[in-house]
């Protein structure tokens, strides 16, 4: 029995949503988080991006270290974005097809952001209608 | 410990994994997520959650207030960094030299495997 734990996306629920369905899953739970992850130590990545959205983004009222910070913290990854937190509860012999999915649902050509699944293992489950225990009360 | 040599035999080149739940403060949240990361531990996720602890929530008059806001902040870190991470987040998240009830919990949890969705493997 484990228990998968996916961040992904806000825009990418519903197609995760529906790789889960085709791939079989007796149900899963899904949060609302914040999230952030490694941060991004290309300074040339983070150069290029700045100029072009300081550009954009400089008006008159607000001060240009303002400015300038929040748009570095947009992009060095230490600023917290809002992701959906899937929860699954599986049994061992189907995690690599679940991942697979949540992978191929999940991935974009950003090549970064697309969030993280971690796997970790369950002791025990009930099924709070039937009493049931184990791994029958998961599917 | 049986998690960790399932995962191990699977993900040989990925050191060992654990989950930190810290359950704090919300005013004390940013605090910690700072001290985080300026050490290296950028990566989190965080969750507005309500609770109580052994204290049973606040009585205050005739109210008992026992869904009390605090933040949950999820972290996967390797298995050596265990020690470095609880010790910060214990020094930052208490209020007062001597803490306070209500500063929250610490829950570490192993984790088997790690997939990072963008790159496609395993691995932070």
């Amino acid at each position: 029995m484990k228990e998968i734990m996916a961040v992904v996306r806000m825009k990418k629920t519903g197609a995760t949503k529906k790789a889960l369905v085709a791939a079989g899953v007796a149900g899963f739970t899904a949060v609302k988080v914040l999230g952030r992850g490694n941060l991004v130590t290309d300074p040339k990545a983070i150069e290029e991006c700045k100029e072009k959205l300081l550009s954009m983004g400089m008006d008159e009222f607000s001060e240009a270290g303002d400015t300038e910070k929040m748009v570095t913290s947009f992009l060095d990854g230490s600023r917290f974005f809002p992701r959906r937190l899937f929860t699954i509860l599986v049994h061992d012999d189907d995690v690599p097809r679940i991942i697979e999915a949540i992978t191929k649902a999940n991935r974009t050509e950003y090549g970064i952001g697309d969030g993280t699944i971690f796997v970790m293992p369950v002791s025990d489950a009930v099924r709070v209608r039937t009493g049931e225990t184990g791994e029958a009360a998961i599917w | 410990m049986k998690c960790g040599k399932y995962r191990r035999e699977k993900m040989a080149d990925v050191c060992d994994m654990l989950l930190i739940r810290a359950i704090v403060r919300p005013e004390k949240k940013d605090d910690v997520l700072a001290e985080l990361s300026s050490a290296g531990f950028n990566a989190a996720t965080m969750v507005d959650v309500v609770g109580r602890g052994k204290q049973k929530g606040i009585r205050i008059g005739g109210m008992v207030y026992d869904e009390i806001p605090k933040t949950l902040i999820l972290m996967v870190i390797p298995d050596e960094a265990k020690e470095k991470v609880i010790k910060m987040i214990l020094a930052v998240g208490k209020t007062g030299k001597e803490g306070t009830f209500g500063d929250g919990k610490i829950f570490v949890s192993p984790v088997d495997e790690v997939y990072t969705i963008s790159k496609g493997t395993a691995g932070l």
